[in-house]
């Protein structure tokens, strides 16, 4: 009698694990889709930017090749190297903005401290894009706008606005006692000091996170870099080319490039996340346990 | 273990910091150092097509040559990528800091001139611009009665098909051909598909860019082509090209006929070899009655900024790369399909199917496209119709009401 009831427990739990796996596999599946698809698309031999079976029926390299060596019209490699400029200066900008801005935030108590929380949460419901005709003219002012400038000026659109995405670091600062600080202050440390040798060494997963986020942003940006490159082609970024490929001109010739380009883009980001992602999950959790 | 990565992060700044300086390359190149001429900056705007080495730099070339007409200016020429299609949007933002000189597509038109870009061209030099164009060219980018652009190229969409599979009597007619082949046509882009409903009498601002007049795409005739549209579908010969699928049918030889443009024939010379044919649209069986397919057409015109500071000289340039010795190298090293009268009378031109295909589409099956601004609210609820056709939501049962919803949200602008 207890022997039937074990087994037929035993028996329930395999039938749902199986129920749960085969639609674990079914999710899987649609997720990976879409990407397998341009793996595929960006090996496939035959032209075109539609081919009636599913599986290509010739593989080849030829279209990343094509990538770097046909850079007469569209000059794949530069602009890779434009956007990885770009997003690498940004990345360090934005990072340090954001942190030092949270870390006043979380350790410092002045009179604009609510106002400025308060003002930045509503600022921060603003999509970004609303200002760029704005932000265009006002680089343009600054003399900005021409030549190799035009990375610098990227650069500051992408960093300007880092001290408004405090909230999460903040909160992250928030939870290292003031003890620490304290005490740190009684041997005689600068506010500088403490940020550097306190905060930051015990807030190694935020620092990964903020990194991530602040580098995948110039990285995928198109809005920004169309409006302030316009007819500056040798300042392109690797979001305008990709675009510029699907262009009813080009679609025919460069499609199977384009899938290319869009692999080749995501190496970075997947090197970043494959080394950090231990961080990334920590990075929203808090600092000092117990 | 701290060590590392700040090594690993030094090294990233210092190659990020080389990579930056390598990236700073030399300006522009300057002309000589004439004598009394007068220096003048010139900034350019062309597809980037034009400028590439691999397609024989017919803007540097022809910019060169201007210069060396030209001696008493000392010109140096900036160039910047910008395509016809897209130049009016980014010009139209800012016009005083874009190029002096710039192509765009007719359809712009309104775009441009709403940002106050575009320099209205008068006098000697609209006399020497309509000297070599047709008449239809010239209205194409002209607003009440100014011109507003030299014209290089006429801009529309005709059939390609296989001569080994279709006679020149069968391309006649689209019922010859369905029933011989495949055919592939853009049934659900907005461009392509109201050359039925135009070709039994439906008008777009009096087809003569008439804002009062507004959209006539309702009542009996245009039901009738709906109905039309509906078995058209339905024939299994009849393939709904979307995303490339004519093009890929062609390369794979199911698809037999394909509606497209000039910026696909080297894909398609390429796939047929001298089985491609070329030729205007073809007429269709309305009832009994034959119908001819209409073609929206446009052009694509070389304009100058109204900002420019050296107007005569940016005139004179946009009036010299749509001459017809820059034209004729534009078809030579391009094949941008010229518009200048006298050059479409030269043998090794007019020898040419796409040319003479575009061209007889230009002149005899296609209406201008109009530019007026209220053209904006045409394009969608066309599109909603090629796709609800597609989808089986507009049958013949309630194809009257579908048409005349068409024609209501053509003729509003979903604001009011």
């Amino acid at each position: 009698m207890k022997g039937e009831r074990l087994k037929s427990a035993k028996a329930a739990r395999v039938r749902n694990n199986i129920l749960i796996h085969i639609l674990l596999a079914v999710l899987a599946f649609i997720w990976v889709f879409p990407v397998l698809w341009v793996i595929m698309t960006s090996f496939r031999a035959e032209k075109g930017s539609y081919i009636s079976t599913f599986f290509p029926h010739a593989f080849t390299l030829a279209n990343y090749t094509k990538l770097f060596t046909d850079t007469t019209i569209l000059n794949f490699p530069r602009m890779f190297m434009n956007t990885l400029i770009i997003a690498i200066f940004s990345c360090i900008m934005t990072t340090f903005f954001q942190l030092s801005a949270s870390f006043c935030l979380s350790r410092m108590r002045f009179k604009m401290r609510k106002p400025f929380m308060n003002m930045a949460m509503i600022l921060g419901l603003f999509p970004g894009f609303m200002s760029m005709v704005a932000v265009y003219f006002i680089l343009k002012a600054v003399g900005l706008t021409e030549g190799n400038l035009i990375r610098f000026a990227l650069v500051l659109c992408y960093s300007g606005s880092a001290a408004l995405g405090f909230q999460i670091a903040k909160g992250f600062f928030d939870t290292t006692p003031f003890a620490i600080d304290e005490a740190a202050t009684l041997d005689g440390c600068t506010k500088w000091q403490i940020f550097t040798k306190i905060t930051l060494p015990l807030s190694k997963p935020i620092i990964i996170y903020t990194v991530l986020t602040s580098f995948i942003g110039p990285w995928v940006d198109f809005i920004f870099a169309k409006v302030i490159c316009r007819a500056n082609a040798d300042q392109y970024t690797v979001a305008i080319g990709l675009w510029r490929m699907l262009e009813k001109e080009y679609i025919d010739n460069w499609y199977t490039s384009f899938a290319a380009g869009a692999v080749l883009i995501s190496i970075p980001i997947a090197i970043l996340f494959l080394n950090l992602q231990k961080f990334y999950v920590n990075g929203t959790s808090g600092a000092v346990k117990g | 273990m701290l060590q590392k990565p700040r090594r690993l992060l030094a090294l990233l700044l210092l190659s990020a910091l080389a990579l930056c300086l390598a990236g700073c390359g030399s300006g522009s190149s300057g002309g000589g150092s004439g004598s009394g001429a007068e220096d003048i900056r010139l900034l350019v705007w062309a597809p980037s097509e034009d400028q590439a080495q691999a397609s024989g730099e017919w803007l540097q070339t022809c910019c060169n040559n201007f210069a060396a007409l030209h001696p008493e200016w000392n010109i140096t020429f900036n160039y910047g990528v910008a395509d016809e299609a897209t130049s009016a949007s980014t010009v139209a933002y800012d016009p005083e800091d874009s190029a002096d000189v710039f192509m765009y597509a007719n359809d712009n038109i309104t775009v441009l001139t709403d940002a106050k870009a575009l320099a209205k061209i008068g006098g000697k030099y609209a006399d020497e611009i309509k000297s070599f164009t047709s008449q239809a060219l010239v209205d194409s980018v002209s607003l009440d009665g100014y011109l507003y652009g030299v014209p290089y190229t006429t801009n529309t969409w005709f059939m390609y098909y296989d001569k080994s599979f279709f006679t020149e009597e069968d391309v006649k007619s689209l019922e010859a051909m369905l029933a011989k082949g495949r055919v592939a046509f853009p049934f659900t882009n907005s461009w392509y598909l109201p050359a039925f409903y135009v070709a039994n009498g439906c008008t777009l601002f009096g087809n003569n860019n008439q804002e009062e007049l507004g959209v006539d795409f309702g009542g009996e005739n245009a039901a009738e082509v709906t109905d039309y549209l509906i078995d058209l579908a339905a024939n299994p010969n009849f393939v709904i090209d979307n995303d490339g699928a004519g093009m890929a049918g062609l390369r794979d030889g199911s698809i037999h006929a394909i509606f497209t443009g000039s910026w696909d024939a080297p894909s398609i010379k390429e796939i047929l070899g001298d089985n491609m044919g070329a030729v205007a649209p073809p007429c269709f069986d309305l009832n009994g009655e034959e119908k001819q397919m209409m073609a929206y057409a446009g052009s694509k015109a070389i304009g100058v900024n109204a900002h420019s500071e050296h107007m005569v000289a940016a005139v004179e340039l946009a009036i010299y790369l749509g001459s017809a010795e820059a034209q004729k190298l534009h078809y030579e090293l391009r094949s941008t399909i010229p518009s200048n009268t006298e050059l479409l009378t030269h043998e090794d031109i007019t020898a040419d199917p796409v040319v003479i295909a575009q061209n007889d589409t230009f002149d005899r099956t296609s209406i201008l496209q109009p530019t007026v601004s209220a053209m904006g609210n045409c394009w969608t609820p066309v599109q909603n119709m090629g796709e609800s056709i597609r989808n089986g939501t507009t049958t013949h049962a309630n194809a009257a009401e579908q048409t005349e919803g068409m024609n209501a949200a053509m003729n509003s602008n979903g604001i009011s």
